[in-house]
């Protein structure tokens, strides 16, 4: 302690601000960081306690129902079955959209035709077009993979439609000169160039997925995460519904991490903030 | 020549567009009308409820809750991002548990308002934001990080007041990566907006689409969802706007 405090001091003397940044990353942050998070949690559990009804979802609640939830056959299908039409859903748009994507990045006729059509339904708010949804696929699970394709698909296309433009176009030259097939420039040329740009269309896709899969679930009522939290909810059992909010937490954020890890590991020469 | 060029793109843009309305009235004619309605039905149907009051009622009852949670969402984000610009310690013990909430489902919470807060107004606005809130926070947060220390170490250097240093630095430095955040949030208050009036009580646009899909009228729900494409695009290009008007300064390495 009185050794960390001897260097730190020693370090201010020559760099005041090099030091502070360096004392921030060396630890104190962790038990900053872990101090917060107590506050908050004992913020949560103080206010619920005092102002609201005893059903509500509370961090002490949380944790004593958490271990019988995450065992529960009924709650571990419902997981299984969002977090599978995600993924499903989530390689549909990804195949589709990379390919509708560089086409419309490399022949610009295609790009003028669709770029209207594709702009809007990126605007578009998915849950607008539920109902248009069930009317086309009955109350069903393939209304949820729609939804998700829809949620997903369009943030996809535009991004590889954006990573198809940036190639350099020496590359390009380069590759006519020595007559290369479009195939193998696809593959060999556009398809790597692009690739911080898909795997930045692949996080924001994954978001808006999850979304769409859980707003399916509420408005068809069929059986996954959403549903779970919708009928316990209903039910009164807060501290159940939470459990699944922060499995979907946690997918989220963990799918985000591993996509930054492979961009760094994969492609390290690609530094798009 | 440019002019040549200039006419045969425009030319691809309006015969996709008139290509996409005729295959619309064409589905529409050869589905049944459960599925699908023509243009021409469609339009009818919308230029109907604009005649009849009610698609300028319910278009200012959902701009009255998207603007009001927009707003709430900018005024609670944007000074909070800004605080923690200027508290380091702050910034680093509160920034992890933005970045998870930033990444939250925010629609998983709806039942949990829903059954806590039942229908009112209130527990709409606060849906939306929840939508809009974090990415405010957490733009406004990214810009405080790259606010460069040797900016604040020069201006304290100059005897800046505490006033001068938030006008001269934190402000300017992190306003480009707020309206980041604001851009970010129209997108998302408007599915706020849309969730709110679906699951809690309906209201505004998102009650016309329902109405629609209940009674079988099929022009009238594609009447209501074209407006909100309308809509959502209008605002992603305002956002846009916004961001490049402020962006100008934002300096490249960022």
């Amino acid at each position: 302690m009185a050794g960390n405090g001897l260097v730190s001091q020693a370090a201010s003397v020559s760099l005041p601000a090099a030091a502070e940044r360096s004392a921030v990353a060396a630890g104190s942050p962790l038990v900053l960081k872990t101090a917060a998070g107590i506050v908050l949690l004992a913020l949560w559990e103080g206010v619920v306690r005092a102002a609201a009804p005893a059903y509500v979802a509370r961090p002490s609640g949380i944790v004593t129902v958490f271990f019988q939830v995450i065992t529960d056959a009924q709650f571990l299908a419902a997981a299984g079955a969002t977090l599978l039409a995600v993924g499903e859903g989530l390689l549909v748009s990804l195949v589709a959209g990379t390919l509708t994507g560089f086409v419309m990045g490399r022949v610009p006729a295609v790009e003028q035709a669709l770029r209207y059509y594709v702009n809007s339904l990126f605007a578009t708010p998915m849950v607008a077009i539920l109902p248009l949804v069930t009317l086309w696929f009955g109350y069903s699970a393939e209304a949820r993979l729609a939804t998700v394709v829809f949620a997903s698909f369009f943030s996809i296309a535009i991004n590889a439609c954006d990573g198809a433009r940036s190639v350099p176009p020496e590359y390009l030259e380069v590759a006519r000169s020595f007559r290369a097939r479009p195939l193998p420039t696809l593959l060999h040329i556009v398809f790597p160039s692009s690739l911080p740009y898909l795997f930045a269309g692949v996080r924001l896709a994954a978001g808006r997925a999850l979304i769409g899969a859980v707003v399916a679930e509420f408005f068809v009522s069929i059986p996954g995460l959403g549903y779970y939290i919708l009928f316990n909810s209903r039910t009164f059992r807060h501290n159940e519904a939470f459990v699944a909010v922060i499995l979907l937490v946690a997918a989220g954020v963990g799918f985000d991490a591993s996509v930054n890890r492979l961009a760094r590991r994969y492609l390290p020469w690609a530094r798009r903030t | 020549m440019r002019t040549a060029a200039a006419l045969s793109r425009n030319a691809i843009v309006v015969l996709s567009l008139a290509l996409g309305a005729v295959l619309w009235e064409l589905a529409g004619h050869l589905t049944s009308g459960a599925f699908w309605a023509p243009l021409s039905a469609t339009l009818k149907s919308l230029l109907e409820a604009a005649g009849s009051g009610v698609l300028l009622r319910q278009g200012a009852s959902s701009l009255e809750l998207y603007l009001a949670g927009l707003l709430v969402a900018i005024a609670i984000g944007a000074p909070l991002g800004l605080l923690l610009a200027r508290v380091a310690w702050l910034r680093v013990a509160l920034e992890d548990y933005i970045m998870v909430l930033y990444a939250t489902p925010m629609v998983a919470l709806v039942p949990f308002i829903l059954s806590i807060m039942g229908f009112g107004f209130g527990p709409k606005v606060l849906v939306v934001v929840l939508f809009a809130v974090f990415p405010v926070l957490y733009n406004t947060i990214e810009g405080a990080r790259s606010i460069r220390p040797e900016l604040v170490e020069v201006a304290q250097a100059f005897r800046s007041s505490e006033w001068q240093l938030w006008r001269d630095v934190i402000i300017p430095y992190t306003l480009p990566y707020t309206l980041t955040g604001i851009r970010q949030a129209i997108a998302r208050g408007l599915v706020g907006m849309v969730v709110a009036e679906f699951f809690l009580s309906p209201s505004g646009l998102g009650q016309m689409i329902m109405m629609g899909s209940q009674n079988f009228d099929t022009a009238g729900m594609l009447a209501a969802i074209f407006i909100i494409v309308l809509l959502g695009v209008a605002l992603m290009d305002f956002g846009r706007y916004l961001e490049r008007r402020f962006a100008a300064w934002r300096g490249t390495g960022s």
